[in-house]
């Protein structure tokens, strides 16, 4: 394939606010809760549009970025494909604090559905082992 | 719509010719101001001739170290442009088509990774 443009591109336009780019300071990073504690990873991201095959008239809002998902995508981050949208669990957007090496999430990760697994382990599986209710001596 | 369904995606212009895959998103945090970050908008989409996605985004930010990894990662991705959100004509299932006559901007990244 010819290269289609010129290697000198023109600078995109000044914008005022800071710019994130999906796979390079979001997907896959680690989010942290309120205390520091590692909730999840970002697995992928929701926007609020547009509607697929439908023309997008001129002028239309850009869409925003909704909610951070996670959920089960070991098994088709090998072999492809996504699961259902109804199997992913969402972060929203209004609860993230600050985006850096981390994610730092401005809720606690009790609140949060992302977490549940390991609440579960903790309650159901390690606290039945002797000594499992306390911090070790 | 999920984001991860839109990397990877064929781009096409006006005419139906081919220009390459979406590699990546850029969002601008410049919406509504809420309880703790601002709404991010999405700014436009980083286009990709020769390579399905994008690896550590040597292309954009300008890193050149390890210099063997880093020139092939360049080459790589040769001739990648950003389009902005406002040249996009229609976001399809398996396709993007942009507008007629849309600018293709350099998708440079600064050293703190900002525009």
């Amino acid at each position: 394939m010819n290269r289609p443009f010129p290697s000198t591109l023109a600078p995109v336009p000044p914008i005022a606010g800071r710019t994130l780019d999906a796979q390079l300071h979001l997907m896959d990073r680690q989010a942290l809760d309120n205390d520091g504690v590692p909730v999840t990873t970002v697995d992928d991201l929701e926007l609020s549009g547009p509607a697929l095959e439908t023309e997008i008239p001129e002028g239309t809002p850009a869409p925003i970025l909704t909610a951070l998902l996670t959920g089960p995508v070991l098994g088709t981050r090998i072999f492809g494909g996504r699961p259902p949208s109804s199997r992913l669990i969402r972060i929203p957007w209004k609860d993230v604090a600050d985006v850096g090496v981390v994610i730092k999430l401005g809720v606690s990760g009790d609140s949060l559905d992302a977490g549940w697994v390991e609440r579960w382990i903790r309650d159901k599986i390690i606290a039945r082992i002797p000594g499992g209710r306390h911090d070790p001596r | 719509m999920i984001l991860g369904d839109l990397l990877g995606t064929p781009v096409y212009d006006s005419d139906g010719g081919r220009l390459g895959r979406v590699a990546d998103a850029r969002f601008v945090v410049d919406g509504a101001p809420q309880q703790l970050m601002a709404e991010a908008r999405l700014l436009g989409l980083v286009v990709s001739p020769h390579s399905v996605s994008s690896f550590l985004g040597y292309e954009r930010t300008g890193v050149n170290q390890p210099w063997p990894l880093a020139q092939m990662l360049e080459w790589r991705h040769r001739g990648s442009f950003l389009v902005m959100w406002e040249d996009i004509a229609m976001i399809g299932e398996k396709s993007v088509r942009l507008r007629e006559g849309f600018t293709a901007y350099s998708p440079a990244l600064d050293g703190a990774g900002q525009e």
